[in-house]
């Protein structure tokens, strides 16, 4: 049986303040750990980036947090078959794209089987799937090829892109928050749904949107 | 030879023991061979369910469970005596009763913490979590451990926490006593909640089974979802009140997220039991 039993290699430091130019709003979002994570989908306030301003469209993000609206940031990570994926691969298309905490974990491998057993129904969508997390290669194909996962799975070594998106912790910072992103065909984020402990209803949630799109 | 019970597996330990529980119909007459070819594969492991001398109390069992009755028995007898001088009762009891509430989420955690890390040779807890391998790979030879051998490790830890906490404790304070008596007696007790809860309805006194229906002490059903795939849950071993609500927030889940992250140890519920661990089927289930 294949398991991750390594330590995680970039190991989640204690989330750092978001990047806002009020120093008011640094404070908050110090004290809000978790500033946007929702707990079994409850949402809690976002105070750290509200107070900012942002920019008329094009919607780019001046903070390192992805909204609904925005444009995320690109990226080019490694699948688990070692080969680089570009996010500009899935322009064109709806892009379902879920960051979890770790593979082998009892959370992660319930909503890796859940987006698999429900892959065709994505299909049938025209949207593609990609998992995101801290992982190497290695542990995603294994994970992979145990649970039979027809889908992407990405390694963000170092959690860069997890941070450039924003993705919130949770537990004080210990925990990699679990946050899912629906990217329509233009490339802008339509859903941003966070859920640790409840990690079946990324799916629903998320192919509730598709199939509004 | 002799006809057993069908699903007995202390079969195995009555032709070693000549203490006989189990519903023989002839006493025990083994030969060495006898002996040889029903003993487990594994031999080496201490404390099984085939040594039926490591379930029998000792004079050290005793003195334990004799010194963690008395520092409960002395607190609590000290909060009836200052709730008779205050003239007040509601008190006390409210605290006792948290006592009783909080005993339960403290054995489930520390079941927890046994059941998911360290091994029989870490320092300290050695020696508890061996107990615990052994108690997930027979289950019902709690059942078969007599009471002194099954609290003294509970009550040893009873007194070294009771004494500290009463010294600093005033004297007056009727809540405080209550509180610490009914936690520590309930966490001294709990492993004979436990052992109930791995009896059958038939052979269990009539006021234990009313008490487990009523949801005062854990029940036979609930305790027995611990002891099923995925080993992770139902941890919670006096009355299991805190069981449903630490499952349904994914408590446990949670905080072996937090130790994974932070200390990079998967617990043993995230994967398949090892063979320490593994229930050995065959022997007395309980209901």
């Amino acid at each position: 049986m294949a398991s991750c039993t390594s330590l995680p290699k970039h190991p989640l430091p204690l989330v750092r303040p978001t990047m806002s130019k009020n120093p008011a709003s640094q404070i908050i979002s110090f004290l809000s750990k978790s500033s946007n994570s929702q707990f079994y989908g409850l949402s809690l306030p976002n105070l750290a980036t509200s107070s900012s301003p942002r920019p008329l469209s094009p919607r780019t993000p001046i903070h390192a947090k992805v909204s609904k609206g925005d444009v995320p940031p690109p990226f080019t990570l490694k699948d688990q078959n070692g080969r680089n994926v570009s996010l500009t691969r899935f322009k064109g298309k709806p892009a379902v794209v879920y960051f979890y905490p770790a593979d082998e974990t009892p959370g992660c491998t319930k909503e890796a089987c859940a987006f698999r057993d429900s892959y065709e129904k994505f299909k049938k969508a025209g949207a593609e799937v990609v998992g995101i997390s801290g992982d190497d290669p290695a542990s995603h194909k294994a994970f992979a090829t145990k649970y039979g996962l027809p889908f992407t799975l990405l390694s963000d070594e170092g959690n860069k892109v997890r941070k450039e998106w924003g993705v919130p912790s949770d537990l004080f910072g210990v925990l990699p928050g679990r946050q899912t992103y629906v990217i329509d065909r233009k490339g802008a984020v339509q859903l941003v749904y966070n859920n640790q402990f409840q990690p079946e209803k990324h799916v629903e949630e998320t192919l509730k949107l598709l199939q509004s799109l | 030879m002799y006809a057993l019970t069908p699903h007995c597996h202390l079969s195995k330990v009555l032709r070693l023991s000549r203490t006989c529980r189990a519903t023989a119909t002839s006493p025990a007459r083994t030969s060495t061979a006898d002996r040889r070819r029903h003993l487990p594969i594994t031999t080496t492991t201490p404390a099984t369910a085939n040594d039926y001398s490591s379930l029998r109390s000792t004079w050290a069992h005793r003195a334990w469970v004799a010194t963690g009755f008395a520092s409960v028995l002395t607190t609590l007898a000290k909060s009836v005596s200052a709730a008779v001088d205050s003239g007040s009762a509601f008190e006390p009891l409210l605290a006792a009763f948290l006592g009783y509430i909080l005993a339960d989420l403290g054995t489930g955690v520390y079941h927890w913490a046994i059941d998911n890390y360290g091994s029989p040779s870490t320092p300290i807890f050695g020696p508890q979590i061996e107990a615990f391998q052994g108690h997930h790979r027979w289950p019902w030879t709690i059942t078969r451990r007599e009471f002194a051998n099954n609290l003294h490790a509970l009550s040893r830890a009873v007194t070294f926490a009771v004494m500290p906490i009463e010294f600093f404790a005033a004297a007056d304070d009727a809540a405080v006593h209550a509180f610490v008596g009914a936690c520590a007696g309930c966490v001294m007790m709990s492993q004979q909640f436990h052992a109930w809860a791995h009896g059958t309805k038939s052979r269990l006194p009539p006021v234990v089974v009313a008490l487990q229906d009523a949801g005062v002490l854990v029940s036979r059903a609930e305790h027995a979802a611990h002891h099923r795939e995925p080993y992770n849950s139902n941890y919670c071993i006096v009355s299991g009140v805190w069981n449903g609500l630490l499952d349904e927030w994914k408590a446990f889940e949670a905080m072996e997220m937090v130790v994974f992250f932070r200390f990079g140890v998967r617990p043993r519920s995230w994967s398949d039991p090892e063979l320490e661990w593994k229930e050995e089927t065959g022997g007395v289930s309980s209901e």
